[in-house]
């Protein structure tokens, strides 16, 4: 069993002891806040809008900052959207655990009778002047829906009905994204999911049971239902999931986006082409350079240095992210942190992995980098939960 | 004081285990990273390169080839070639049948090769008719493409086919003054480096090279005389069921070949439906054993050695003996007295003989040397033969006596029409050529080299106007005009005996006109005659077909116009009665 410090026992033995901990609620909550984080944060969205200015300089003939400046306003929203999640304690979406898991399936069935169909998938929903991607902001939900659930039950999590329990009521929001269908998002889910069990102290036999029961649950959507003649996915969706395994095997169709990335990538070079000779990216060779392709592309203006500042940034992020679990005042606060990392984490090795050969290319944004308001929104808003988490955490730091 | 609590240790070891698995998930990826953008770098980059540059050509335009009155022989004419990419098409059979409907193409053919996507490109139709492509593209079907290519058309068809040649598919030559001149006329192709989209257009140029045009070539032939020359030729081959004549007209002074034809010939914009045989300028090609024409070298030979005089003369009999050969006259005679004028006139075999014995087969050889025999005249044209000559070393018993009458040796009629030329040129040889001048480039160099003396060239053509005043060349005559000539009726070696044939001959007919300021050199040959087979008889006649034409198109003045003035022969009338009559 595992525990951690919001457990009935210890929020007992912090109240008799309140010089501990009790400086820290004292103080003004922006006082509080993880300042490392924060200036992370504000880098990495400087540098993805420098990045997403360089990507989309020549999309649009005659406006070269189009996207530049929809991106901030976005930023704007986010910026909102990051210290509302600042001011809101977790605790609330603990006790609003129902209503919220109520208002996530709504939005992502939502979705699918009333979205948007874009390249295959029908994953928008239009508000006015942008594209609200419900999933996105799923995500975040979900982590919070499960890691209520589970910090409810920590006492019992040696047992398997516990995990299945999460299991089970984390299924169906990932159908409803696979639905749309957006195996990415899909797969980040199952991943945030998967995290929250394991920092909720899952055990090891139970964590490979369901594992294995993942692994043959994608062996028969891939392989097994499709020759009993009951397919599953899409074709192209398969040929780009097995794609990877055999990049050259066919240059012009299936892998014909990883393999344009790969140039890109790797043209850039050290140092990168710059803005005006990216031509993988701005001759439109690299598909989708604006969104899933948006690594490729920023790779290729920038190079590996700013490849490497950018992934730095992000293992910062990631870094701090795993302190706060640490520091985390209860276990809700820290499942919700973890999963919210691990998410982060899975999402960017996804998409990169994607863009340079590492994993199947699946369709799903690089936080922060991809252009998107959604996207954008949903990333600032979780680095506001972070703080937040942060801010009503214990006082030790770092 | 968590710490201490083995639940916070499980917590702590978890997250622990979460930092390892992301610290290695972002050292993969950043090694990954690294590799491609380092080691993987340049490959990468050049493969990007490569599939968005594309380097262009730009076909320069195919000279005009013109004949010398400015009549244009081969040009350039636009058309369209139709391509495709498999690829892009949706539904090949609705393509391949609408090509058939638009471009005549057989959709059968052409469907497997649409269908096979394995491909990204397949010619449609090449140079096909620009209006019927058109049509095509205004189907706008996906996955066709057109772009305009030049198409060699020959608008005078079968006139001077064999000397024209061909240009192929791709505008470059293959046969012919096409070939001989194709960098000429090829001129220097464009290019272009473009940055193309993914789906093949081109966003930007990066650079290009200009084309050049090719020069138009003007040639020293007549069309005018070539199409007469060719229609007395055909009906020759008729009259005598021959298997071939040739024709070649040839300017004396500079050389210039102002007709060259062979019969049968062919329509150059159907060269690739010819068989080679057709396709060859017999006149520059092919060689043949010029019998009695050859006769003028021997004669040539002697004055030019002083050995005789033009009235030397001699007692000759019907019949002599060259080592194991007995070489005789054409027709029975009894012994005679000829003078060496009148063994040219006579075509005496025997007295031909005669006189090489007095030069010797050394002196001989090099007379036929001299005479451009054994050499390319180096006229420009290609594939030219150099004949069949035996080097002095390896002359047989009777060769001697054989090669003076024009046996055992094989020419190319532009080598003896040339030899004749140097003879009507105040014995000059000059080297005959097709290529007048070429637009923005010098003139050809011409060669011109002394074979006679003038004074023996002078004693020559006196001898060979007397062979058609009264020799063997009297069909030869054009009413009017003096005529020097010499024919020439020669047995064709059998390839099967390794002897001569009884029943194939090349008879031959070459004349100057007008003798006394000679202006044309016209050598008429006819491959196997039948009926009969004298040059005086099957050649001559064409001889003054052409020539008679010739002359009045070329507003020649008569030099023997006392003839005209005579009541009983007008022009006309002398000219269609004279080859009966002589």
């Amino acid at each position: 069993m595992v525990q951690y410090i919001g457990t009935a026992a210890t929020a007992r033995r912090r109240r008799r002891r309140p010089s501990s901990l009790g400086r820290a609620e004292e103080s003004p909550l922006l006082a509080r806040l993880d300042w490392t984080l924060l200036l992370t944060s504000a880098a990495l969205v400087g540098y993805g809008l420098w990045a997403i200015g360089g990507i989309t300089r020549h999309v649009v003939p005659g406006d070269p900052n189009y996207y530049l400046s929809r991106q901030l306003v976005f930023v704007a929203v986010g910026l909102v959207a990051m210290l509302a999640m600042i001011a809101i304690d977790p605790e609330w979406y603990r006790r609003s655990m129902r209503g919220m898991y109520v208002l996530m399936l709504g939005l992502l069935a939502l979705v699918l009778l009333a979205g948007t169909v874009s390249r295959h998938s029908r994953r928008w929903i239009d508000v006015s002047f942008f594209r609200f991607q419900p999933s996105e902001f799923g995500k975040l939900m979900l982590v919070l829906f499960v890691a209520a659930l589970l910090a409810d039950r920590l006492q019992r999590m040696n047992e398997l009905r516990t995990p299945l329990l999460a299991v089970a009521l984390g299924v169906p929001p990932v159908l409803l994204v696979f639905a749309q269908p957006d195996l990415g998002s899909a797969l980040v889910y199952m991943a945030a999911l998967g995290a929250c069990l394991f920092v909720s102290g899952i055990r090891w036999s139970h964590l490979g049971l369901l594992t294995a029961a993942t692994v043959f649950l994608v062996v028969a959507v891939l392989w097994l239902l499709p020759a009993a003649g009951m397919p599953v996915l899409h074709g192209y969706q398969k040929a780009r999931l097995t794609g990877f395994l055999s990049p050259s095997s066919d240059p012009t169709n299936a892998t014909y986006n990883v393999n344009q990335s790969e140039i890109a990538v790797g043209a850039g070079g050290v140092t990168g082409r710059g803005v005006n000779n990216a031509t993988q990216t701005n001759l439109n060779y690299l598909p989708e350079s604006q969104t899933d392709f948006a690594f490729a592309a920023f790779a290729e203006q920038r190079g590996f240095l700013g490849v490497a500042g950018l992934l730095l940034l992000y293992l910062l992020v990631v870094w701090r992210g795993l302190k706060i679990v640490t520091i985390a005042r209860d276990g809700f606060s820290a499942i919700v942190a973890a999963g919210i990392v691990f998410g982060f984490v899975f999402q960017i090795f996804v998409n990169v992995g994607m863009t340079v050969g590492l994993a199947p290319v699946t369709g799903i944004t690089l936080p922060f980098v991809s252009v998107g308001g959604s996207s954008l929104i949903a990333s600032m808003a979780m680095i506001g939960l972070l703080q937040s988490i942060h801010a009503r955490g214990r006082l030790r730091r770092g | 004081m968590r710490r201490s609590r083995p639940s916070g240790k499980v917590a702590d070891r978890r997250i622990r285990v979460l930092l390892v698995v992301f610290a290695a998930v972002f050292g993969v990826t950043l090694a990954r990273a690294a590799w491609l953008q380092t080691v993987q770098a340049s490959s990468l980059a050049s493969k990007g390169a490569s599939q968005q540059h594309e380097s262009l050509v730009i076909p320069a335009g195919r000279g005009t080839i013109l004949d010398r009155s400015g009549v244009q022989l081969a040009i350039g004419e636009q058309a369209t070639t139709v391509y495709a990419n498999p690829r892009e098409i949706a539904n090949p059979r609705l393509v391949a049948n609408a090509a058939a409907q638009t471009l005549g193409v057989d959709a059968n053919v052409l469907y497997p090769q649409l269908a096979d996507r394995t491909k990204g490109f397949v010619y449609v139709a090449r140079q096909a008719d620009p209006q019927k492509a058109a049509a095509l593209k205004d189907r706008h079907l996906a996955g066709l493409g057109f772009y305009p290519e030049e198409r060699r058309f020959y608008p005078l068809g079968p006139v001077a086919s064999q000397v024209v040649g061909f240009a192929g598919i791709d505008n470059r030559g293959l046969a012919g003054v096409e070939l001989e001149r194709d960098s000429t006329l090829s001129g220097r192709p464009g290019r272009e480096t473009v940055i193309k989209d993914p789906l093949g257009r081109v966003v930007d140029v990066l650079g290009s090279v200009s084309e050049r045009d090719g020069h138009d070539v003007y040639l020293t032939i007549d069309h005018t005389l070539q199409a007469e020359a060719e229609a007395a030729l055909r009906s020759a081959v008729v009259q005598w069921h021959a298997k071939r004549a040739t024709a070649t007209i040839l300017d004396p002074h500079t050389g210039a070949v102002l007709a060259m034809a062979t019969s049968p010939g062919f329509d150059a914009n159907a060269f690739p439906d010819t068989t080679p045989d057709l396709q060859r300028n017999s006149p520059v090609t092919d060689v043949y054993e010029p019998g009695s024409t050859f006769k003028l070298v021997t004669v040539a030979a002697a004055l030019s050695e002083h050995k005789v005089t033009a009235t030397s003369a001699f007692t000759l009999p019907y019949s002599i003996q060259v080592s194991d050969k007995v070489i005789h006259d054409a027709e029975w005679r009894p012994t005679e007295t000829m003078t060496v004028g009148q063994i040219l006139a006579r075509s005496s075999n025997v007295g031909a003989v005669t006189l090489a014995r007095l030069v010797g087969a050394t002196g001989l050889s090099s007379w036929i040397s001299r005479f451009g025999f054994g050499h390319d005249t180096g006229i420009d044209f290609p594939g030219e033969s150099a004949g069949i000559v035996l080097p002095r070393n390896k002359w047989y018993g009777s060769a001697v006596g054989t090669i003076p009458i024009g046996q055992g040796i094989a020419v190319t009629p532009i080598q003896l029409a040339a030899a004749y030329a140097a003879i009507a040129n105040h014995g000059l040889w000059v080297t005959p050529h097709l290529v007048d001048h070429v637009i923005g480039g010098s003139r050809p160099k011409i060669d011109r080299r002394r074979v006679v003396s003038p004074a023996i060239a002078q004693e020559l053509m006196g001898m060979l106007v007397n062979v058609v005043a009264e020799g063997t060349g009297t069909l030869a005559h054009v009413p009017g005009y003096n005529v020097a000539g010499k024919t020439g009726t020669a047995d064709k070696p059998d390839p099967q005996t390794g002897g001569y044939s009884t029943s194939k001959y090349v008879a031959s007919f070459v004349g100057i006109v007008p003798a006394t300021a000679p202006r044309l050199v016209i050598l008429v040959t006819v491959d196997e005659p039948h009926g009969a087979i004298f040059g005086g008889t099957v050649a001559a006649p064409v001889f003054q077909q052409i020539a008679r034409f010739a002359l009045q198109y070329l507003e020649v003045p008569p030099d023997n116009p006392s003839e005209l003035r005579s009541p009983s022969t007008s022009s006309s009338s002398t000219a269609t009665s004279s080859p009966a009559g002589g």
